[in-house]
């Protein structure tokens, strides 16, 4: 390569040494820190030779005095030196502020940024890299506008985030699509520092390009490619320690349960469950904890006050190595990368490990030919601690039982304590064996310049990824630790199950793309593309499980006994496109953009499957207009934008418009047999559902281009969605067929809006963005239509359609409402002052906020019913009933029936929020950095109303503290009573729920907006001499955090994982090093 | 370069040109145009109708669908649950109601399909097509029967429809029951379907015409039409049927195929084929660790007779018991010995312990359940009664012993989930041991829908209702001479077994129905039919009992429209020409 090179250099420099009046000029270019640049280009103004600048950002070339050199790097301001006397002449660049020449990855092509059309936002490799996060998606958050980031679970290896782009349009699915290098793909698959750009297609004219894939936007994901006559070797690590950003909070104090479960049977008129001695033994011994028992064991041990999210969470550590090895010759560069992740998680064996690898090549055959791969593998491995029981379950157990003592796991000791109250960590370790998932994705690639500006792009990619679970029961005793018992045995080998299970999921595309691009005079820039997609994919699985082990540990189908379960299925889907796209600008003020796409879809029938998807957009770069010469003095930038697009959705089932007839066993005499019946009900016309986009942009820049924004305004329609809407009953349990139902209008902007500074060697760029999203369902099943009608005996009855035209429970579909929009009962409220003048029944006179709390409240309730009105469900006034600290539900429909069905209520709001928003900042000084990302949303609710704040009381199960501090209660005979708390916020505790305080009502509603500093980092950049001396060419030493703050009123565990209690997301501070050689 | 291009392109040509790729079919299922084409479908299309017997069955809990489980609402059983349905708060859009519409809709459509399409279709003989039409219409009897049982009145589909041609208004409850008959006339004169399996043949579990002549008599119950019912079950006994010797033998899988059994849901100990009833009605001593979900009531308990033929009373075991509270009575159940701990705590409980016995408190009550109706120890784990468990992997004969102490050794008591409290549990269909089955969620026993013992009281229920007093009392008398009980008898007035006139002998009938079939999922709906609900399963304090009497579940009566259940609120708004019986609330 060396001998190349020289000889290269030789050839370029051998025509200049002819002149005698050249002499060697040599310099450094640096950037605005100072830092050697690389790879900048030095060239003689009209001129062809030149020559760059070597790792160490020197050059040397020859020149003559009073010619100009003008230097020029990508990221960089070109600045034109001329040469004076001296031999040296150093430059100082200064990074391009709004780069104007930046280019945007778009759908098949690229494009500069500054003749976009569409809305694209973009994201780079900086923005993302040395987070000590785990997977992409998540570390997307916050960066760019439009673009909601959620992470619904810190569990790792399910830790992916679900984004939406641009809010909800549609009730089926509802994520965008993900393209990988020209690809579609998964975006867990993408090791994050493989990573050299992201574009988000978030309009019409962007998107449309992928048709029927696009309604939901695109992701565009770019990873590295070698340079060339350059190696560079790159390792990253990171070591960060986790604890749970928010753990739930359940009552500790054994004593406190146990009275807390008897006053609530004792508050309906139970017995009390627990004894007063079981009870005293917990307070004495608590005072004494360390005081060994009659047989040696510990108070603490014996008499156990179990703080269970304490003894569920740990802290642990994550591990991120990354090795890549960057270069290239003239005719071949290549990156290679090799990824390894160990992330344990907060919870026991619930961790995982991945191995990732990449290749990327690049091969210049022949001039006319250039050819490559991608390639990149992977595989995953999971721990087995079943998360899903062990939360499940967290509500079901209680203070009374030791989490693990010696080794094994505690059972309840108190006599009166359920034998069900479970023991949450042997869940975490009930199961063995292993799961895993691998992938392997290639892509081969072959380009061809076939005339001036014509060339043909052909690529084919092969994906599987194939998962290998298998899992066995672990044998497990549970202790009476007091009595040193074993209260559950470990069960006989013949008892137990082995399972074994295996998927398979393939995809293989083919792309062929013709480009053209060419310059017609000065002022017309023409370029066109036209290409063929194709795709299938398949999918099996296969798993069988058997029961009766020789031994625990023997656990291969082969040695098992009994076969129980064999199982397997498989489905395939296959698309064909034709597509192709025209860009014309005029002197590059006038820009015009026109995408068209014809998709065809196995997921529809012969007859509906092809689909037509246009778009067009145009530009106007105002700022270089004549009449806007007068603004340039603080006017960097201004153009405006517009597109107009057609975009589908086939996110059906696979063969959903066909009707068939499923398995259905039942035996006969002992013999298993099959049978059949209808599995789902066809719809034949099933077709595509279209999206229709319209979007508005204005970029902006002033101030020489330091303070930027971008505004967009859209409207989304989709119609045609593919739904499944409500059918009778009476037509059976076999699936509801997918239908064209509905339509969807979503409206929405987005801003962004960001400020670029120095000041001496302190340089900062801080951006912030903004989006606000609605949607309306539009149309459905119908009007709903409530009302009283006259029936036949002439009685005035009131009726409702809402079965028929609505979808859901507490979430419904509805015309004219939001996707999913709340219906729930509303809890009374009145005045307070209970009778009329007359002395009747006032029923506006209830108490004020729907709960009963005084006498007066009771008194009041009892009069309504003796007055005639129904107060549902219990109608009654007794302890079992409804008595003092229980709700009456408001009879919105007016027909004295307080809280029958008719007297639920649109809210008006939804779980998807309004409004997203995030902010970041990268700041330097010196050899200093630092930057921080922060997100959020805003403008929703969640109904949040599970046993962990619910005042229902079982024995077994756990109480939160939240309902405990601040439940009601009120001894009638005694008001001196001091657990009597009748300003509580929360119902009293009851063993059963008779008036149903747990009913989906308002009570249970809650704002659910979030602010989250969701990355902090600081660097440092170890002084080149140091570096070198340990044979780096860069060193970056940093700490990073992640999730280390949120912003909330939200009581739950965290408003992003959603209403109920999940793995916990991670808060992490990480160590990290990133060196290159 | 002509070569590279051919490379280039090679993946196109090998893939690019499959004229059929979009062509997709299912891999696990068939499309509707073939269904019905073969003889083999047609056996698979009527399997398929059998198989929505098991619809509303769920193996991760209790789901309340099935049919012993309702049970619950019987004077005979309870739950350790509080029920709406009980608590007089039940409302149309309770899920009970919607799902039993909606599964047993399902099954008359299944049926629909195969007895319009298999003579449209079937390549089948004429002789199994006959067979297999009749099966279908059996079905579709039976789930018609179930449905009006209960919603009184329901839209009658005959032939398969549309989405939107479910729009159909009630039919009266006897129009239903006319339907019902004339599908099982159609069966009982289908020449090709056998009078009856024996044990063993393949066919075993198909609809036979001793099925239909006996669903067919238990409709003219409902009707009214004694006589024709009285025909009915007589074809049946003339078809081979008779009562299997030893009732407790009876539930055991070596049994399930025996001369009593008429139909019966098969059940095999496979996945999703098998029983539940070990699940939800055994205890965490049973095989599996079971959640003793359904409960035996004390009202049953004092129902069986004594060994004579006498009324069971308290008040000769324990002089003053009826006089006392409930919860003062619990100390007679108390085990013997106990601590000064559970002395403490049974006193605070309520108990009476100035009458606890520390040695004899076992042996006073254990005298409560000796000398009684057989039916007793096989139905019922009574206090101080032994089961046959599970501890560990091994068998284990454990005691039901209040206050609970400790599974193991030394005492072996018998554990439940509710071990605060202290219930009468359910032997019935509960594995002894660990071998009768393989997993609690699948057990093998088949769970009888009408076995000959129900014929014959239903006989007999009849036979009074024409007031043919002896004949009656003779089929009253072959059950329970079997369970080893003595003779009713109208000639010595001395005698418990004295029967004094037709109202005495109805009330004796329905008694015996009431020994004869807990959890069965038969008394449920013998009180509905027989309009004495309200009185028995809602007489004074009554409630979801622990064994001495005191309440854990109120019960309240909501009012006479539970009688008739809610037509589910959702169908009522999706189908406007449906009318809700009377008196519901929304």
């Amino acid at each position: 390569m060396m001998r190349i090179m020289a000889v290269f250099l030789l050839l370029s420099v051998m025509p200049t040494l002819l002149l005698a009046q050249n002499r060697k000029i040599s310099g450094t270019v640096t950037d605005e820190n100072g830092k050697p640049v690389p790879e900048v280009s030095i060239t003689i103004k009209s001129k062809s030779n030149g020559t760059k600048t070597d790792d160490a950002g020197r050059f040397t070339i020859d020149a003559q005095t009073g010619q100009t050199l003008v230097i020029n790097s990508i990221n960089h301001e070109v600045i034109e030196l001329m040469v004076g006397e001296g031999n040296t002449v150093n430059a100082a660049l200064k990074a391009k502020v709004n780069n104007l020449n930046d280019v945007v990855v778009v759908g098949y092509a690229t494009q500069k940024k500054v003749n976009m059309t569409g809305s694209v936002a973009t994201i780079s490799a900086k923005q993302i890299e040395d987070r000590p996060v785990t997977n992409l998606s998540s570390s997307l958050a916050g960066l760019s506008s439009g673009v909601y980031v959620r992470q619904g679970s810190g569990q790792p290896g399910s830790d992916g985030a679900s984004i939406l782009i641009r809010g909800t349009g549609t009730l089926s699915s509802n994520a965008p699509l993900v393209v990988i290098d020209g690809i579609i793909g998964s975006m867990d698959a993408v090791n994050p520092l493989d990573v050299e750009t992201i574009s988000v297609l978030k309009d019409a004219a962007s998107a449309s390009i992928y048709g029927s894939l696009a309604a939901n936007g695109v992701i565009l994901i770019t990873t590295k490619k070698g340079q060339r006559n350059k190696t560079t070797v790159t390792y990253n690590g990171i070591f960060s320690t986790t604890n749970p950003m928010n753990m739930p909070k359940y009552n500790s104090n054994y004593s406190r349960h146990m009275q807390m479960i008897n006053e609530g049977t004792t508050n309906i008129g139970q017995p009390s469950i627990f004894a007063a001695s079981t009870i005293r033994a917990w307070d004495s011994t608590s005072l004494i904890p360390d005081q060994l028992n009659a047989i040696g064991v510990p108070n603490r041990i014996a008499y156990p006050n179990t703080d269970w999210g304490d003894a569920l969470f740990d802290n642990k550590v994550v591990q991120n190595h990354n090795i890549s090895i960057n270069g290239g010759s003239d005719k071949v560069n290549y990156l290679l990368s090799v990824g390894y992740l160990d992330n344990k998680g907060v919870m026991q064996n619930t961790g995982t490990k991945r191995y990732q690898i990449r290749a990327n090549l690049d091969a210049r055959v022949a001039k006319w030919l250039t050819m490559g791969t991608q390639t990149f593998a992977s595989t995953q491995t999971y721990d087995m601690g079943n998360t899903a029981s062990a939360f499940n379950f967290l509500g079901q157990t209680t203070p009374g039982v030791v989490p693990t003592y010696d080794g094994k796991y505690g059972f309840p000791h108190a006599q009166e304590e359920s034998s069900t109250a479970n023991a949450i960590l042997a869940f975490l370790n009930n199961t063995a064996g292993s799961d895993r998932q691998s992938r392997f994705n290639t892509t081969l690639y072959a380009i061809l310049n076939l005339y001036k500006g014509l060339t043909l792009e052909s690529r084919f990619n092969y994906q599987i990824r194939f998962g290998e679970y298998n899992s066995h029961s672990v044998p497990q005793e549970r202790w009476n630790f007091a009595t040193n018992e074993v209260k559950t045995f470990p069960g006989d080998p013949s008892t137990f199950s082995t399972y074994y299970s295996f998927d398979k999921a393939t995809q293989t595309t083919i792309d062929n793309v013709l480009r053209y691009t060419t310059k017609i005079g000065s002022d017309h820039d023409i370029s066109a593309l036209a290409g063929y997609n194709q795709m299938y994919s398949n999918s099996y699985n296969f798993n069988a499980s058997k029961q009766g082990l020789i031994d625990y540990s023997i656990t291969t189908l082969g040695s098992a006994l009994l076969p129980t379960t064999t199982n397997g299925g498989e489905s395939d889907f296959a698309m064909r496109s034709w597509f192709g796209r025209v860009n014309y600008a005029f002197r590059n003020k006038y820009l015009l953009e026109a995408n068209l796409r014809y998709d065809g879809s196995s997921r529809f029938s012969p007859n509906t499957r092809w689909g037509l998807f246009p778009s067009v957009s145009a530009g106007w770069r105002i700022i270089d207009e004549k009449f806007m010469e007068g603004t340039k003095s603080w006017l960097s930038n201004l153009k405006i934008r517009g597109s107009w697009g057609k975009l589908g959705n086939n996110a059906s089932g696979v063969y959903d418009w066909q009707s068939t007839y499923s398995t259905r066993l039942y035996s006969f005499n002992n013999v298993q047999s099959s049978g059949l019946a209808v599995g789902r009900i066809a719809n034949p016309e099933l077709q595509w559902e279209t999206t229709t986009t319209t979007n508005f942009g204005l970029d902006g820049a002033i101030l020489n281009n330091k303070l930027f924004f971008e505004f967009d305004l859209y409207q989304r329609l989709t119609d045609g969605i593919l739904s499944t809407v409500p059918v009778p009953l009476t037509v059976g349990t076999a699936s509801s067929p997918i239908v064209n139902a509905a339509e969807v209008k979503n409206n929405g902007y987005e801003i962004t809006l960001g400020y670029r500074g120095k000041s001496g060697e302190f340089n900062y760029r801080v951006s912030g963005n903004y989006a606000y999203n609605t949607n309306e369902v539009t149309k459905y099943k119908g009007q709903l239509v409530e009302g009283y009608v006259t029936d036949a005996t002439g009685a005035q009855v009131y009726q409702s359609n809402i079965g028929l035209v609505s979808a859901g429970g507490t979430n419904r579909i509805l015309e004219g409402k939001k996707i999913n929009e709340f219906r729930i009962y509303e809890v009374y409220k009145g005045s307070g002052t209970y009778n009329n003048a007359d002395g009747t029944v006032n029923i506006n006179g209830g108490p004020r906020d729907g709960m009963i709390r005084t006498p007066e409240d009771l008194a009041w309730a009892q009069a309504m019913i003796t007055a005639g009105y129904r107060l549902l469900p219990s109608n009654a006034i007794r302890n079992n009933a409804i008595y003092y600290g229980d709700l009456i539900y408001a009879d919105l429909n007016g027909d004295g029936q307080y809280g029958n069905s008719f007297d639920q209520k649109f809210t008006g709001t939804s779980t998807l929020p309004k409004y997203i928003f995030g902010f970041n900042a990268e700041l330097s000084w010196k050899s200093f950095d630092l930057s921080m990302v922060w997100a959020g949303a805003a403008g929703f609710q969640y109904y949040w109303n599970d046993t962990y704040i619910n005042s229902t009381v079982r024995n077994g199960f756990a109480f939160s503290n939240t309902v405990l501090d601040n439940h009601y209660f009120y001894n009638p005979l005694d008001a001196k009573d001091p657990r009597n708390n009748i300003n509580a916020k929360y119902t009293r505790l009851k063993s059963s729920d008779p008036q149903n305080t747990a009913l989906a009502s308002d009570w249970w509603m809650q704002n659910g907006s979030w602010i989250k500093l969701k990355n902090l980092q600081i660097g440092y950049n170890i002084p080149e001499k140091l570096a070198k001396k340990m044979m780096m060419s860069r060193a970056r030493v940093y700490v990073s955090g992640e999730n280390l703050l949120m912003i909330t009123k939200y009581p739950g565990l965290d408003p992003e994982i959603g209403a109920g209690i999940g793995y916990p997301t991670m808060r992490q501070y990480a160590l990290g090093i990133n060196v290159n050689f | 370069m002509k070569k590279l291009l051919l490379i280039c392109s090679l993946p196109l040509i090998l893939l690019g040109c499959k004229k059929t790729l979009l062509d997709t079919t299912p891999y696990d299922a068939l499309a509707s145009e073939t269904m019905w084409t073969s003889d083999n479908l047609t056996d698979l299309g009527v399997t398929g109708i059998y198989n929505a017997l098991r619809l509303g069955q769920n193996t991760g809990g209790a789901s309340g669908l099935e049919i012993y489980q309702y049970d619950r609402f019987s004077f005979t059983g309870q739950t350790r649950d509080a029920e709406a349905l009980l608590q007089g708060t039940i409302t149309p859009g309770n899920g009970l109601f919607s799902s039993n519409w909606q599964n047993f809709y399902e099954g008359i459509v299944r049926a629909n399909d195969a007895i319009t399409n298999i003579p449209l279709k079937s390549p089948s003989s004429a002789v199994k097509k006959g067979k297999l039409i009749a099966e279908a219409k059996f079905l579709r009897a039976y789930y018609y029967f179930r449905l009006n049982q209960v919603f009184k009145g329901v839209p009658i589909y005959l032939a398969p429809f549309k989405i939107e041609e479910a729009t159909k208004p009630r039919d009266t409850e006897q129009a239903v029951w006319d339907q019902v008959i004339k599908d099982l006339t159609d069966c009982i004169n289908e020449p090709n379907l056998p009078n009856k399996y024996t044990k063993g043949n393949p066919g075993f579990g198909r609809v036979t015409k001793s099925a239909a002549y006996a669903l067919r008599g238990k409709v003219y119950m409902y009707t009214q039409k004694w006589t024709e019912a009285v025909a009915d079950f007589a074809k049946v006994k003339e078809l081979g049927h008779s009562l299997f010797a030893n009732y407790t033998l009876l539930f055991k899988e070596a049994n399930e195929q025996s001369d009593e059994m008429i139909f019966s849901i098969q059940n095999t100990g496979v996945v999703n084929l098998g029983s539940t009833t070990q699940f939800f009605c055994g205890t965490r001593a049973s095989f599996g660790s079971c959640w003793n979900t359904y409960l035996v009531s004390p009202n049953l308990v004092d129902l069986f007779e004594n060994a004579d033929g006498t009324k069971f009373n308290w008040e000769t075991i324990i002089p003053g018991y009826s006089a006392m509270t409930p919860i003062a009575r619990q100390v007679y159940f108390l085990r013997d010995g106990l601590t000064a701990t559970e002395r403490t705590a049974a006193a605070a409980r309520g108990a009476d312990m100035t009458k606890y016995l520390a040695v004899g408190n076992e042996a006073r009550i254990s005298k409560a359940w000796t000398g009684r109706d057989s039916r007793l120890a096989a139905n019922v784990i009574t206090p101080y009664g032994n089961y046959n468990g599970v501890l560990g992997a091994g068998n284990q004969t454990v005691t039901s012993r209040f206050p609970y102490r400790t599974i193991n050794s030394p005492t072996f008591d018998l554990q439940t989930d509710t071990q605060t409290f202290f219930y009468y549990l359910h032997r019935k269909f509960v594995a002894e041991g660990n071998a009768e089955t393989l997993n609690r969620a699948y057990g093998p026993i088949d769970l009888p829908l009408i076995r000959y013992a129900d014929v014959l009281l239903m006989w007999a229920e009849a036979l009074v209702e024409l007031n043919n007093l002896p004949e009656a009392i003779l089929k009253v008398n072959e059950v329970r001479a079997r369970a080893g009980m003595p003779a009713l008898q109208q000639t010595d007035p001395t005698k418990g077994t004295y029967v004094s006139n037709q109202s005495n002998l109805r009330d004796r009938v329905r008694d015996e129905r009431r020994v004869e079939f807990p959890n069965e999922g038969i008394n449920y709906f013998d009180e509905l039919r027989w309009n004495t609900w309200k009185n028995t399963v809602f007489q004074a304090g009554n409630g979801s009992r622990q064994v001495w009497g005191a309440n854990v579940n109120t019960y309240t009566y909501g009012g006479d429209y539970l009688n008739a259940w809610a037509i589910p609120q959702v169908e009522i708004e999706r189908n406007p020409n449906l009318k809700q019986n009377p008196g519901w609330p929304n």
